[in-house]
């Protein structure tokens, strides 16, 4: 049966031949796409070369047929929708505010453990997952249902990790926060990779049910109430940038999950091929707004990542301009920190030696670096001694 | 046939190298001789004054390199040592400028150049940079160590006016512990430099309790630590630094609260405290966000008279001398005794001119306009005493006698200690 399949994700392509072949054929109309007959009309042309990338993952990821009953099955699960809205809605609020609260206990007490525990019960992906169905079946309602429970989740999970911040007074303070906190802080391109993956799976296992168990491992895996749980925090404790990290960390999460599941739902044929059709042009215009999602996270994420290599950079640049400034002194801590004006350096030395002037290392370290330095040091008198008696 | 136009090829790209390295290195020789410059400006002051040394490389050509500390007195004594000197120096003592000079180690502005300096400032100013009938450099900046700064919102909730003398200061203290607020915050902690906040409260208070002329013998170590006079200056610090509930933090926080971060908790919620004397530098120390003038989160009034009814002014600043003798450092250093030169650091703030002429209009904030107008209109401006003093008093003992006299220890020793730093007193 996987024939309907093929049908529904490579559109016009011939579904009985063998992979290799059509492969190799559609290579060959998609490479030349700036040919005058594939200008003439770019939309088709994108709807192809994305059919055929979804008809290639559709062979790879495609096991099974779908039937309506299934298919309904599956949408059901995902969309608050007859008599059961209700009992779903208040289930969904009642396990955001939970696992939010759980999640924002476990970053303040530094604690991964509970932190996993959290996600296991956080039921943000149900929303995001329905976005991206009702976004390939080109359903308008159910699309701006799903942003509104999402929207609406989204920001009762930073309520609810701003309300354990301020119940927890005291407990830390915006300069000292745990690295459980920072973690979700400071996201890199790693963590596009991750959700990139963790999306890619999330679409797999909502259309392939035999894999149903596994969701939580990419609920865990993709943590979306953490970084919520500290945007939360981090407002109440008056953080600023560690909150716009925390909120770039989930927007990154939430939608490249949001274009990976429309990707697999799309090559696994969970589409039926005749709804497919007729609503190509939201189907694109959706996979055109969620690439541009993922464009628009990148951007910082790669600034983030760049910053975090000058910083390494700079900091190996310091560790060996320190050997030269004061080659008998050890370096007990060092916090190098690049921007794009200036730099500043603070380290603590210890030493049995006269301690070496700062100013001598920031001097090093300007005409290195080519910017002004701040340097703070702090010496440690290291004393040594060793004695035995009978 | 190849092969030998390609060797032709490298001969001719090694020679073109080795023209390039040499018309590099011949043009390096003549015009990148760079200044180099030392001074105590660090972070957000040594910005303002890198825009001003970028300033004066737009318009003369000449290339600069500066480096600060926080322990100037220390480390220019350490680099003669080690004959390891700057071009140019801006030395926030005049005091070591003096003993530098006497050395033989400075070079003289003579001429046509010693004249020009000397035009820019008003009567007497150049002198803080004349030794033995010599001038020597050129006062650059001037910072106002006479001010308490005070959250102006508080006071007009509670009712509280600026106090016009020492006395009402000490009744408005009162009625702010009444209150229930901790009226002052103090701290003196500044690495190697500890103990330079003790010494401008001394000094503001001998120049208030005595006088100017009284004033100049003591900078002059005309008169004794050990002098009664001098005394009773300690024992009225005293009374604000030592006693339990004057200060934020308790007088045991004093010599461990960095000296620009001691005003911090005047921004608490309530306030940690409502007055702390400190330099007008505070201005670009200040925690982000604070807006300052009588609209805003900080204010600043003239720390009030004992005697009479105008308060003197106590100034500092840093004087720009040249070790070196090339042109280029002699322009630099005749470059900042021009008025214009400051300029570029008043927009961002932080500075202050010693220049009468000097256009207040350049400040960038209304804040430092008036601050300017203050120095103005004062009768009485004299400079930072400890500054003055021999340089084993004044960055040395004095510093510590502070340091001392915040952890308890007795006042008689602190003074004979301080005092020791001119030499052993007669028997």
């Amino acid at each position: 049966m996987s024939k309907s399949t093929h049908e529904s994700a490579a559109g016009s392509e011939p579904a009985n031949e063998p992979l290799t072949q059509s492969d190799h054929r559609r290579g060959a109309d998609v490479a030349p796409a700036s040919s005058p007959r594939d200008s003439s009309d770019g939309t088709r042309s994108r709807v192809r070369r994305l059919s055929a990338v979804g008809s290639l993952l559709g062979n790879l990821i495609h096991s099974k047929t779908w039937d309506d009953d299934e298919r309904t099955r599956i949408l059901g699960e995902l969309f608050f929708e007859g008599p059961e809205w209700r009992p779903f809605l208040s289930r969904f609020v009642v396990l955001t505010v939970l696992s939010t609260t759980l999640a924002a206990f476990g970053l303040i007490a530094n604690s991964a453990a509970v932190v996993i525990g959290a996600m296991l019960i956080a039921p943000l992906m149900t929303p995001i997952l329905a976005t991206a169905a009702s976004l390939v079946h080109g359903q308008i309602d159910r699309l701006a249902v799903s942003l509104l429970v999402l929207t609406g989740g989204t920001l009762l999970a930073i309520a609810a990790g701003w309300a354990v911040s301020w119940l927890t007074a005291a407990t830390l303070t915006a300069e000292e926060l745990t690295p459980e906190l920072l973690s979700r802080a400071t996201p890199s391109l790693l963590d596009l990779g991750v959700a990139i993956a963790a999306g890619l799976a999330a679409g797999y296992i909502v259309t392939n049910s035999q894999a149903g168990s596994s969701l939580p491992g990419v609920a865990i895996a993709v943590a979306l109430v953490p970084p919520l749980g500290t945007a939360g925090i981090s407002l109440e404790l008056g953080a600023t940038a560690e909150a716009e990290g925390a909120l770039l960390l989930f927007a990154t999460n939430l939608v490249v999950i949001i274009l990976s599941a429309m990707i697999v739902m799309l090559a696994s044929g969970f589409v039926p091929s005749d709804i497919r059709i007729m609503v190509r042009g939201r189907v694109n215009l959706g996979l055109f707004v969620a690439t541009l999602g993922v464009i628009g996270v990148a951007i910082p994420l790669t600034a983030y990542t760049l910053d975090v290599f000058a910083d390494q950079h700079f900091t190996r640049e310091v560790i060996s301009q320190v050997r030269e400034w004061d080659p008998s002194g050890r370096i007990v801590e060092l916090s190098a920190d690049i921007g794009a004006s200036r730099a500043t350096v603070e380290i603590v030395m210890a030493s049995s030696q006269e301690p070496v002037p700062a100013w001598r290392l920031a001097e090093l370290l300007a005409a290195e670096s080519d910017l002004p330095v701040d340097v703070r040091v702090q010496y440690r008198i290291e004393n040594r001694d060793e004695a035995t008696a009978d | 046939m190849s092969k030998a136009l390609r060797s032709l090829a490298l001969l001719i790209g090694i020679a073109a190298i080795a023209t390039a390295c040499s018309s590099d290195s011949e043009s390096n020789q003549q015009s990148d001789r760079v200044v180099t410059v030392f001074g105590a400006y660090r972070a957000a002051e040594a910005e303002g004054f890198r825009q001003v040394l970028a300033r004066f490389t737009e318009e003369t050509g000449i290339a600069t390199s500066y480096v600060g500390t926080a322990a100037f007195a220390e480390r220019i004594r350490e680099r003669v040592r080690e004959g390891d000197l700057p071009d140019v120096a801006l030395f926030p003592q005049p005091a070591i400028l003096v003993d530098m000079a006497r050395a033989g180690l400075l070079t003289p502005l003579e001429g046509a150049l010693g004249a020009r300096v000397r035009d820019g400032y008003s009567q007497g100013v150049a002198e803080l940079a004349t030794v033995d009938g010599t001038l020597y450099g050129a006062w650059f900046r001037l910072s106002l160590k006479s001010l308490v700064w005070y959250p102006p919102q508080v006071f007009a909730e509670q009712g509280y006016q600026i106090p016009p003398s020492w006395d009402e200061l000490l009744l408005l203290t009162t009625q702010m512990r009444r209150d229930g607020f901790t009226p002052w915050c103090l701290g003196m902690e500044a690495f190697d430099a500890t103990g330079w906040v003790g010494t401008d409260w001394i000094e503001n208070i001998v120049l208030r309790l005595h006088g100017p002329e009284i004033y100049d013998q003591w900078t002059a170590g005309e008169i004794p630590f050990t002098d009664d006079r001098i005394r009773q200056a300690f024992t009225l610090f005293g009374e604000i630094a030592l006693t339990p509930g004057q200060v934020a933090g308790g007088t045991r926080s004093i010599l461990t609260v960095p000296a620009f971060r001691a005003i911090d908790p005047m921004f608490d919620e309530p306030a940690g405290c409502l007055l702390t004397r400190q330099t007008s530098s505070q201005v670009i120390e200040l925690p982000s966000g604070i807006r300052t003038g009588p609209e805003g989160d900080v204010d600043v009034f003239v720390l009030p008279p004992i005697h009479g009814e105008e308060a003197p002014l106590l100034a500092a600043g840093e004087v720009a001398a040249a070790f070196s003798t090339s042109d280029e450092a002699l322009a630099l250093v005749s470059y900042l005794a021009d008025p214009r030169s400051g300029e570029p650091w008043a927009r961002l703030g932080g500075y202050n001119s010693p220049h009468q002429g000097f256009d207040i209009t350049t400040h960038g904030n209304q804040f430092e306009a008036q601050l300017a107008e203050l120095v103005r209109q004062a009768d009485v401006v004299r400079f930072d005493g400890s500054d003055l003093m021999a340089v084993a008093v004044g960055t040395g003992t004095f510093w510590q006698g502070m340091i001392d006299y915040v952890a308890g220890v007795d006042l008689d020793s602190v003074l004979l200690n301080i005092q020791q730093g001119y030499g052993p007193l007669p028997p």
